[in-house]
C-alpha cells in the first residue's frame, strides 16, 4: 500500500494541473467568502449566520476539488497510463484506495487552508458590516464551538466531494462526462430544489442532495430548525462518497482497463 | 545515367478543399461517433423529461389559488381583479369622483406628493415607509366605472418617474419634460371624446403639452372623472433569494384650480376607496361641493377647503406581477441537458488532441480556421436541433400540467407554444444550448483537455446562474449582466413591466437584462472564446 501511495503521490505532484487546481480551490474560495462576507449588512440581513456568510467560498471552491478528483483518474484512461498503473498494483482496491488517500489528503490540507482564509476574512469584515456585539454578534472564533464544526465539516465536506467525484471518475472514465454527472448532481439538484414549487420535493431535496446536506453542517443559528442535522447532513454526504466509491470499484474491478 | 522514372501519381482527382468538404469532414466524424449520437439523444431526452418531472408535482405556493370555474384567481379570498384585456391587474387607488358625460375634460393643480407613512392596517412594528415611492400616483383619471380592472386613462404625477400617461393597465407613456421634484405643482388635464382621452401637462396652466391619446375600446356614456392617489406597496429585498420585505404604504397630494367641463348637472365629488379590501364594505364619502368635508376609509381618503383637495391613497394601477414564474422554475431542470451539451461540445474537439486525430485534420484543412468554423458550425446545429426537440416538448407538457395545477390565467397567462413568449422560451433554450456547445468547443480548443473545458464552461455559464438564486441580488444582478448567465432570461415566462415596483430576481423569472438582450451576451462570449481558440489554434503545434 505505501509503495501504491508513493507512486500516486508522485503522480499527482508531478504535473501541473493538481497543482492549480489545489490552489485554485484556495482562492476561489477564500475569495468568494470575501465577496460575500464584504456585501453582507446588518440591518438587512442581521438574521444570517455570520459563520455560515464566511464560508460560502465553498460552494464554489468545490468545483475546484471535484476536478482534481475526477482528474486524478479520469486523465490516467485518457493517455492509456491506467494499464501501466494497474500493471504496477493489481489488485485494483489497493489502487481505489491509494488514489482515494492522495485526493482526501490533498485536499484536507488545500481545504483547511481555505476554509481559514475565509473565517479570517469573515472575522476582519464582518464587524465593520454591523455584525458587531450591539446587535448579538460575536466575532468569528474557532473556540466558540458551532463555529469549529462548520469549519472542520467544511473540510471534512470537500474532501467527501473530492472522494465522491472520483467514484463517479473511476465510474465513468471520460473526463468531461465525469465532470458533467459531478457537476449536475452537486449544483443543479440543489438549485431545483431551491425554486421548487412543491414543498415535500423541496425538503425532500434538502436533506437528500449531496450539497444541501452536506453544507448543513457549516450551520450554527437555529440548528434545531434546519431540515437535516449538521453532522448527519455530511453522513448523507458520505452516503453518496461511499455510492460513489463503490459503483467506481466495482467497474474497476468487473471492466477491463 | 540516371532515369528520372516520373514518380507515382494517384489516378484519383485531387480533392477540394473548400469550405463544404471541411464541413461536411466534421459532420462524418460526429455523426460516426456512438458514444456522441448517444450524448445528444441524452440531451434531447433530459431537456425534455427534467423540467416536466419538475413541473409535476407543481402546486401554486404564492398565495394565490386560480380556478377554471368560475374562472378567476383568489388572493386571501378575495378575487383578483381582471383588467379589459382579461389579464390580472392591480387597481386599488383612492379616487374623488364625479360624473363625465360623453365630451369634457378636466383640469387641475397637482402639488405635494409625498409619503404619509404605512396603508391603514399595517401591524405596529413595521418600519415606517417614509421616502414616497419611486411610483407613488397622483393625478387625473376617467375611468368607466368604479369597478376594480374597469377601462381608464389617467395622467399623473410619480413620486420618482416625472409625469406619466398610463391606460388600460399595460401601457406607459413618459412626460417630455423633468419634473423637479414630486413635490413641484404641476398641471395636468385629460380630454374625452367619445372613447378617446387624451393627456396633456403644463408647467403653468397656460402652455399645454401633448402627452399620448388612448382609445379605450367601449367606453360609452357617462363616465366616472376626477383625481386619485395611490401608492404601491413598499418592497426591499433582504439578503439573498426570496427574502424580502412588503409593506403597504400611503401617500398623499394636493389639488387645486380643479375644473370640470361635460359633468352632469347637480353632482358634486364623491370619494370611493376603489379595490380596498374588504371588499363588502367600501365607504364612499360625500360632500358638498367646496364645502368642507373628511372622512378616512381602509384605503384613503380626502380633505376639501377652500376648492383645494388633499387626496390620501394607498395601492397601485398596475398588471398583476405574480411572485413566481413556474415555466422559468420548471426551465431551470434544462441545466442538466445544458452540462452535457458543454461536456459534448468540448469533447468534440479535445477527443481530437488525444487521438493525435487534430494532426490529420489539420493536414488535411491546412487553414485552421476553417477546421474551427465547422466544428463550431457542426456542435452547434446538433445540439441546436436536439435541445430544440427536447424543449418544444418540455414545454407543451409542462404548461399543461401547471396550468391544471393551478398556474392558469388571469394570473399565470396560458403561454401556446407557438406564441411569441413561447416561442422564446423554446427557441432560446435551444439556442443557449448552441451557444454553450460553441462555448465548451472553444474552451476545449484552448485547454486540450475535456476536464479543464467542461470546468471553465460551467464556472462561466451555469455556476453564475445557480449563484444568481442564493446570492445577495446586487450580485445576481451583476453575475446576469455580465456573464453568459445572462441568456437564462430567454426562459422567462411572466412579463414583468418597469411600472410595477417588484424585488427583480431569477426566481421571479425577472432578469436585469430581459428577453433576448440577455442573450447578446452569451452571443459576445462565443464570439470572444472562439476568437481565443483561434489564436491558440494558429499559433500553436497540434
Amino acid at each position: 500500500m505505501s509503495r501504491a501511495l508513493h507512486a500516486e503521490w508522485t503522480k499527482l505532484r508531478t504535473v501541473a494541473a493538481p497543482a492549480w487546481l489545489l490552489l485554485g480551490l484556495v482562492a476561489l474560495t477564500v475569495a468568494a467568502s470575501t465577496l460575500i462576507a464584504s456585501v453582507t449588512k446588518c440591518p438587512g440581513s442581521c438574521g444570517d449566520d455570520t459563520t455560515k456568510i464566511s464560508l460560502t467560498g465553498v460552494m464554489l471552491g468545490q468545483a475546484a476539488v471535484a476536478g482534481l478528483a475526477v482528474l486524478v483518474v479520469t486523465a490516467e484512461y485518457s493517455t492509456g497510463m491506467i494499464r501501466v498503473s494497474l500493471a504496477a498494483t493489481p489488485r485494483r482496491s489497493v489502487l481505489l484506495g491509494a488514489k482515494a488517500a492522495i485526493v482526501t489528503g490533498t485536499v484536507l490540507v488545500a481545504g483547511a487552508v481555505a476554509v481559514l482564509g475565509s473565517l479570517v476574512a469573515g472575522r476582519e469584515l464582518l464587524p465593520g458590516n454591523g455584525f458587531t456585539a450591539a446587535h448579538g454578534f460575536a466575532a468569528l472564533s474557532l473556540l466558540h464551538g458551532p463555529t469549529l464544526r462548520a469549519a472542520a465539516g467544511s473540510v471534512l465536506y470537500l474532501a467527501l466531494i473530492g472522494l465522491f467525484s472520483l467514484g463517479v471518475g473511476v465510474a465513468v472514465r471520460d473526463p468531461a462526462a465525469a465532470i458533467a454527472v459531478v457537476l449536475g448532481l452537486v449544483y443543479v439538484i440543489p438549485v431545483i430544489g431551491d425554486v421548487m414549487l412543491s414543498g415535500v420535493w423541496q425538503r425532500r431535496i434538502e436533506r437528500w442532495s449531496p450539497m444541501d446536506a452536506g453544507l448543513a453542517v457549516q450551520v450554527t443559528r437555529n440548528v434545531a430548525k434546519q431540515p437535516i442535522g449538521p453532522w448527519l447532513g455530511l453522513g448523507v454526504l458520505g452516503l453518496w462518497a461511499a455510492g460513489a466509491l463503490l459503483i467506481g470499484w466495482l467497474v474497476l474491478r468487473l471492466r477491463d482497463a | 545515367m540516371t532515369q528520372l522514372g516520373t514518380p507515382y501519381r494517384s489516378d484519383l482527382r485531387a480533392g477540394r478543399d473548400g469550405f463544404w468538404q471541411v464541413l461536411r469532414a466534421e459532420w462524418t466524424k460526429f455523426r460516426t461517433v456512438r458514444g456522441w449520437a448517444i450524448a445528444l439523444v441524452a440531451v434531447a431526452v433530459l431537456t425534455a423529461v427534467m423540467p416536466i418531472l419538475l413541473s409535476t408535482p407543481a402546486k401554486s405556493n404564492d398565495n394565490v389559488t386560480c380556478v377554471r370555474r368560475p374562472g378567476g384567481c383568489f388572493v386571501g379570498g378575495q378575487t383578483i381583479a381582471t383588467g379589459p384585456a382579461g389579464d390580472a391587474v392591480t387597481d386599488t387607488f383612492y379616487f374623488v369622483h364625479q360624473p363625465m358625460a360623453v365630451s369634457g375634460s378636466i383640469t387641475a393643480r397637482v402639488s405635494a406628493l409625498r409619503a404619509s407613512g404605512n396603508a391603514t392596517g399595517v401591524p405596529p412594528g413595521y418600519p415606517e415607509a417614509l421616502a414616497t415611492q419611486p411610483w407613488a400616483k397622483a393625478g387625473l383619471i376617467i375611468k368607466a366605472s368604479t369597478r376594480p380592472g374597469s377601462a381608464y386613462a389617467a395622467v399623473m404625477l410619480t413620486g420618482r418617474h416625472g409625469i406619466r400617461m398610463q391606460y388600460n393597465f399595460t401601457q406607459d407613456i413618459a412626460g417630455n419634460e423633468p419634473v423637479a421634484s414630486a413635490a413641484t405643482p404641476r398641471w395636468l388635464r385629460l380630454t374625452r371624446a367619445g372613447d378617446l382621452i387624451t393627456g396633456y401637462e403644463s408647467p403653468d396652466g397656460t402652455r399645454w403639452t401633448r402627452l399620448g391619446t388612448a382609445r379605450l375600446a367601449g367606453l360609452s356614456g357617462t363616465v366616472q372623472a376626477g383625481l386619485f392617489v395611490t401608492s404601491p406597496d413598499f418592497i426591499e429585498s433582504q439578503g439573498s433569494g426570496d427574502d424580502r420585505v412588503d409593506l403597504p404604504t400611503h401617500a398623499t397630494a394636493a389639488f387645486d384650480g380643479i375644473l370640470l367641463h361635460g359633468g352632469l348637472a347637480d353632482q358634486s365629488w364623491a370619494g370611493t376607496s376603489v379595490g380596498s379590501p374588504p371588499a363588502g364594505v367600501r365607504p364612499t364619502l360625500k360632500c358638498a361641493s367646496g364645502g368642507r368635508c373628511k372622512g378616512l376609509s381602509a384605503g384613503g381618503g380626502f380633505t376639501s377647503a377652500d376648492g383645494r383637495y388633499v387626496v390620501g391613497g394607498s395601492g397601485d394601477i398596475a398588471p398583476y406581477e405574480p411572485d413566481v414564474d413556474p415555466i422559468d422554475v420548471a426551465f431551470l431542470a434544462t441545466l442538466f441537458g445544458l452540462i452535457t451539451v458543454i461536456a459534448l461540445g468540448a469533447v468534440f474537439v479535445t477527443a481530437e488532441y488525444r487521438r493525435g486525430l487534430i494532426r490529420t485534420s489539420l493536414t488535411a484543412s491546412p487553414r485552421r480556421g476553417r477546421v474551427l468554423l465547422a466544428k463550431s458550425i457542426v456542435i452547434a446545429g446538433v445540439t441546436f436541433v436536439a435541445a430544440l426537440i427536447g424543449a418544444a416538448i418540455a414545454f407543451h407538457v409542462s404548461e399543461q400540467k401547471l396550468i391544471a395545477n393551478g398556474w392558469a390565467p388571469p394570473v399565470w397567462p396560458d403561454i401556446s407554444l407557438t406564441s411569441g413568449a413561447g416561442l422564446q422560451i423554446v427557441l432560446g433554450t435551444a439556442a443557449i444550448a448552441a451557444g454553450a456547445s460553441v462555448l465548451g468547443l472553444a474552451a476545449g480548443t484552448i485547454f486540450r483537455r475535456s476536464a479543464g473545458a467542461v470546468l471553465a464552461v460551467a464556472g462561466l455559464l451555469v455556476i453564475p446562474f445557480i449563484l444568481a438564486h442564493v446570492l445577495p441580488l446586487a450580485w445576481a444582478d451583476w453575475l446576469l449582466r455580465l456573464t453568459p448567465a445572462a441568456a437564462f432570461s430567454l426562459q422567462a415566462g411572466v412579463r414583468h413591466y418597469p411600472q410595477v415596483n417588484t424585488v427583480c430576481a431569477p426566481y421571479h423569472g425577472c432578469f436585469p437584462l430581459a428577453g433576448w438582450d440577455g442573450s447578446v451576451v452569451l452571443a459576445a462570449w462565443v464570439l470572444v472564446a472562439l476568437a481565443g481558440g483561434f489564436c491558440l489554434l494558429r499559433r500553436r503545434d497540434a
